[in-house]
């Protein structure tokens, strides 16, 4: 028992030694509480690292970068941001909309600026399927590579991704 | 093998423990800047303890620069020019600040640290912000997610603000929230109750402030609230007036026709409120009380996506089609708009055909 406690001990020590700095200040900003209320990365257990390593893995193996994903998205938010409490028909097989809120979140990567309460919700109605995103999510996915933690609240799987979006 | 790795760790710790004990010391001899002047719009001094952030040592002398995220150099608003003083810009504030604000002089506040005497520029409505205790006076649901509050004040008992102005209000640590936010409100109450204000809170999903607002303040609690802030207000002229709002764009609206209940006028109104289905109405029967005390007001409320099965007798589709009976006079037209951007930007474009001078329209996109 106490050699297992002592285990755990060092690697928990053993993780924070091999952080930088910036990197337990982002793992902090992830964190429940702290940008959002539940944070970014849900159940996940994996360090955000290896949540990005996974994704980016799975998207090269569906032959798209996280930048064509962004800026797929980013056309389909810039494109119903202006519209005014109506979805959008686009390219005859997606009805978008974006709802903005009052106030602006920070990025937990400490990018400078800060990002629109803005959920765009995109339908696909050849595929009968809807995703959704907030503005943080498309700047993380475009600059940091990251969908956030399985199990957070705006997590979107690449897959899912990949099919809808195209 | 079990205890060398508990005294290499407790080891390890005690050097730590060294290192940041030298490093206090260090700060203490070291970074001693003493006492700072700071020079305030070429009229003011004031003397400030040395090393802090400009943002701080304003606040300490209770002058109150607007900021979103605290100081933490993420939001950019806490922006004021620095004529002389202030050190070089950091790469912190570049990406915030545009070619022309970076002319001028203009830098962030939480970044520049008070190293020697300093001159800035600030606008003067700035020294009517205050820090405010309040208590929790009333809540009252509105609609399924929207609440009105109303807070008393404590200290200062008293606040003076331009119908349309907001506060700035900050939570409490609940549930897994450690660390206190600070979130923006318009004031929905008329600045003739100046003992008193109300915020219309509209709850946001994942929303850290108003999470905290509907599941967890309570009737009674103390808050702290800085304020007011903003250059949406209502213009003291005799021109028609044009009102948008939708949601809790409701309440800035509301401050403004409270306001010109109490002072009294004459100039032609008409309020669109634009909301999806009858659940996102709200205080109707409140605004419709204002075409009785006001001469010649008009409110109207309009469904973007009434069901049948509401019955909803009123106005339906988006609202700008109806601005043309509404505006006699397009010179002679003001108009006041809250809400999202996209409601803001179709809104505008439509009033601009209709005649009204871009610059007579005023707004709060939500921002």
């Amino acid at each position: 028992m106490v050699s297992l406690r002592i285990r755990y001990i060092t690697t928990v020590l053993d993780d924070i030694m091999k952080q930088t700095p910036q990197e337990i200040k982002i793992d902090k900003r992830m964190q429940p509480g702290v940008i959002t209320l539940s944070g970014f990365l849900g159940d996940d257990t994996r360090h955000y690292h290896e949540i990005i390593e996974t994704d980016e893995q799975t998207l090269e193996n569906l032959g798209k970068t996280p930048e064509e994903i962004a800026d797929r998205m980013q056309y389909f938010t810039d494109a119903s941001w202006n519209s005014y409490d109506t979805p959008l028909e686009i390219e005859n097989k997606f009805v978008v909309e974006t709802e903005v809120v009052r106030g602006k979140l920070p990025c937990p990567f400490s990018h400078p600026g800060v990002y629109r309460k803005a959920v765009t919700r995109l339908t696909n109605t050849e595929l009968g399927l809807t995703i959704s995103w907030s503005s943080l999510n498309l700047h993380m996915i475009k600059e940091h590579h990251f969908f956030e933690g399985s199990g957070s609240v705006f997590r979107i799987e690449p897959e899912l991704l990949v099919k809808v979006l195209f | 093998m079990a205890l060398r790795i508990i005294y290499d760790i407790l080891a390890l710790t005690g050097v730590c423990a060294a290192f940041a004990v030298l490093l206090v010391i260090a700060q203490k001899f070291l970074s001693n800047y003493g006492e700072m002047k700071i020079n305030i719009n070429g009229k003011r001094d004031l003397t400030v303890k040395g090393g802090n952030s400009l943002l701080s040592s304003l606040g300490d002398q209770q002058i109150f620069i607007p900021s979103a995220c605290g100081g933490r150099g993420s939001c950019g608003a806490c922006k004021c020019k620095v004529t002389e003083g202030g050190g070089p810009l950091l790469p912190t504030e570049k990406p915030l600040l545009s070619k022309a604000e970076l002319a001028d002089g203009i830098r962030l506040s939480c970044q520049v640290k008070v190293k020697s005497d300093i001159s800035i520029v600030i606008p003067e409505s700035i020294f009517n912000i205050r820090k405010y205790k309040a208590r929790v006076a009333e809540i009252i649901d509105y609609t399924y997610d929207t609440k009105g509050i109303t807070f008393e004040l404590l200290e200062p008992s008293k606040i003076d603000f331009k119908a349309g102005q907001y506060v700035q209000i900050e939570t409490k640590p609940y549930a897994k929230m450690k660390q206190k936010v600070v979130r923006a409100y318009s004031i929905s109450s008329k600045p003739e109750d100046e003992k008193t204000l109300q915020l219309i809170i509209r709850l946001v999903p994942e929303g850290i402030c108003t999470t905290w607002v509907h599941n967890y303040l309570q009737l009674g609690e103390e808050v702290n609230l800085t304020g007011p802030y903003g250059d949406f207000y209502l213009r003291d002229t005799n021109a028609d007036v044009i009102f948008v709002a939708g949601g809790s764009g409701k309440a800035p609206i509301k401050s403004m026709l409270e306001h010109l209940e109490v002072v009294g006028t004459d100039r032609k109104m008409t309020y669109f409120f634009g909301a999806r289905t009858t659940k996102d109405l709200y205080l109707t029967e409140y605004m419709q009380h204002f075409e009785k005390a006001l001469p010649d007001f008009t409110y109207v409320p309009v469904l973007s996506h009434a069901t049948p099965e509401e019955n909803w007798q009123g106005k339906t589709g988006f609202v700008m089609p109806f601005f043309k009976d509404a505006i006699r006079d397009p010179k002679n037209t003001e108009a006041y708009l809250c809400g999202s951007p996209g409601m803001i930007a179709a809104v505008t474009k439509s009033l601009v055909e209709h005649g009204l001078a871009a610059d007579k329209i005023y707004y709060d996109s939500f921002g």
